[in-house]
């Protein structure tokens, strides 16, 4: 596996899972708050 | 459930469907938006196109197309939620101010329920591989070579899909395919019946960690196998992974790779598709729509790269080899439906994972295909102003009908084909645009803004504004424009013929059934809009929407 194939698939797949753990935690973080 | 209170509605059973968290929601958009297309669409799309060099235009897409016109929605269903509408085309004609986006509107119910058409069928496949799986397998040999079992793995398929000739499945009697069709339907009628969050919410709440249970079992297996001693060396995991992601450069100059990647985008995303403002209308007017729906954008995403981009070619290279995998990586069904029986047929254990591999497909279309049924139900219901159980009925049986017209013109999937593409990717364009352009320039987008941020949890930062006005109208037109350059032309010489060759029947008969649509749905919004004027609904956009603030409850 070359080194920028290494580096896409990191890239994609950390940003994506990452966005949506952020998300998910802002989101239940507010949960039950009130708006 | 929590009620309302009577407010001014375009539909009978209005004030009875609500959402009933805010977590319920975010699960019943992402799902509606995690489909096939994630795992069978998106990793044959990418290593087409480029392989990681494919996720700079798909980035880019997801962040000028998907996120902003996924806001937009979010926003002009919410607000059309409080003017008393549920359905596109009454939402759309109070952004766009009138009868054009009304109309235009119209497309918007058109998209999910014609894919509905063709969906539910591909849904029911899913379920028929995933009991036979469970039961013994699909009847491909462990022991043969590599071409007879994809062979065998094709057979399966066209017997599945009927896909030899046209109405076989009347042939002989009633054909085991059909009574999977039969279940399937039954069970998206009655979850759409059963309504929003006692329905929808409640299944996806459920559907949704499970399906990401099922992915994460099949991409722990696959990312730990081992190199299959019948292939040649070197195909491992990693020549899999590398086959995948391996980026392309010169890709990127192809208008090819840039249209791909938005279309993926739009497919994946469930946008304009229409139905992120009916799931939205139902919210309430302090209920977030900003962080929702990038939290729905980024679980879509998280499904379609994380899981769907390290399973199914990784899997297929480690078994099949690079040859054979590049031979049936094209096309939506071929990775999952051809290469991905074969590779559970030389892995040890291969039925419980081909089991848990498709019945978490048939879970990723039928949280998507109810969000299809969904938008049309409030349609019909508004229009003809039906309760929810005879407007679950007459969804149900346009559907029918459209449904028996795709299993019936099953041979070569023709039927199926070119409703996907001109209304499963033409059309989308089309409503995408609408809903831009009446967020940002009818209406305008400091009120679009403003009303995106009532109760938002977070803001849209300021460039994206921009984005929403100038870059995604423009972007959007220029992908449109290559569309109608590079794809429409051969599907149209189908329809017309050419070279001496007659039309294909077949597509001439879609495009029957969507004209036929067409006229049914615009009839209706006709209908519909004399109703909302008699019943004193502002369907012109234009007096504020009622003040909420005193509602009880809210989606939490």
């Amino acid at each position: 596996m070359t080194i920028l194939a290494w580096l896409f698939m990191i890239a994609s797949v950390g940003f994506v899972t990452g966005l949506m753990i952020w998300c998910f935690w802002k989101v239940l973080g507010h949960h039950g708050k009130g708006d | 459930m929590d009620e309302r209170p009577a407010a001014p509605s375009a539909s009978p059973d209005d004030h009875q469907q609500r959402w009933g968290t805010r977590l319920g929601i975010i699960l019943a958009v992402a799902g509606s938006a995690v489909g096939l297309g994630n795992f069978l669409r998106f990793p044959g799309n990418a290593a087409e196109n480029g392989g990681g060099a494919f996720m700079i235009p798909y980035f880019i897409s997801f962040l000028l197309l998907g996120i902003p016109i996924g806001w937009a929605e979010w926003a002009m269903g919410r607000y059309g939620g409080r003017k008393g509408f549920h359905s596109t085309p009454a939402i759309m004609g109070v952004w766009g101010k009138g009868p054009f986006a009304r109309y235009m509107g119209a497309f918007g119910v058109l998209v999910p329920l014609v894919i509905y058409f063709y969906y539910v069928v591909i849904e029911s496949w899913c379920l028929r591989y995933a009991f036979a799986y469970a039961t013994g397998g699909i009847g491909v040999d462990p022991g043969a070579t590599v071409a007879a079992q994809v062979d065998a793995s094709r057979a399966y398929f066209g017997e599945v899909t009927f896909s030899a000739a046209n109405g076989v499945m009347a042939e002989g009697g009633v054909h085991a395919s059909l009574w999977f069709w039969v279940v399937t339907f039954a069970l998206n009628a009655w979850f759409v019946f059963r309504g929003l969050s006692r329905g929808i919410e409640k299944f996806c709440l459920w559907a949704m960690p499970t399906m990401a249970v099922c992915a994460l079992i099949v991409l722990g297996r696959v990312l730990t196998l081992p190199p299959d001693a019948t292939n040649p060396a070197g195909q491992n995991v990693l020549a899999g992974l590398n086959f995948m992601w391996n980026p392309d450069f010169a890709m990127l100059r192809n208008p090819q790779t840039w249209l791909a990647a938005s279309g993926q985008i739009f497919f994946s995303m469930s946008v304009g598709f229409g139905l992120i403002i009916n799931y939205a209308s139902y919210l309430r007017k302090r209920d977030d729509v900003v962080l929702s729906g990038l939290t729905a954008g980024a679980t879509n995403g998280f499904f379609e790269v994380a899981l769907g981009g390290m399973i199914t070619l990784t899997a297929s290279v480690v078994f099949l080899g690079l040859a054979a995998t590049q031979a049936n990586s094209g096309g939506t069904f071929s990775t999952g439906f051809f290469a991905l029986p074969v590779v559970f047929a030389r892995m040890p254990a291969g039925d419980f994972f081909g089991a848990v591999w498709f019945f978490m497909l048939f879970l990723a279309a039928i949280t998507s295909s109810l969000s299809m049924l969904q938008p049309a139900k409030a349609f019909f219901a508004e229009t003809l102003g039906l309760s929810n159980g005879r407007a679950t009925l007459f969804t149900t049986f346009i559907c029918v009908l459209g449904n028996l017209f795709v299993l019936w013109f099953s041979k070569d999937l023709v039927a199926l084909d070119t409703l996907d593409f001109w209304v499963g990717t033409f059309l989308i364009f089309v409503v995408a645009g609408t809903q831009i352009i009446c967020f940002s320039w009818v209406t305008g987008l400091q009120r679009g803004l403003q009303e995106a941020h009532e109760g938002a949890l977070m803001r849209i930062p300021r460039f994206v504004g921009f984005i929403m006005k100038y870059v995604s109208p423009v972007y959007l037109l220029v992908v449109f424009g290559l569309f109608c350059w590079l794809e429409v032309p051969g599907y149209v010489r189908t329809i017309t013929g050419s070279d001496g060759s007659p039309p294909d029947k077949v597509a001439l008969y879609a495009w029957g059934v969507i004209v036929a649509t067409i006229i049914l749905l615009v009839t209706l919004t006709a209908i519909g809009a004399r109703r909302w004027r008699a019943a004193g609904l502002d369907l012109d956009g234009r007096l504020p929407a009622p003040d909420d603030d005193d509602e009880p409850g809210g989606a939490r």
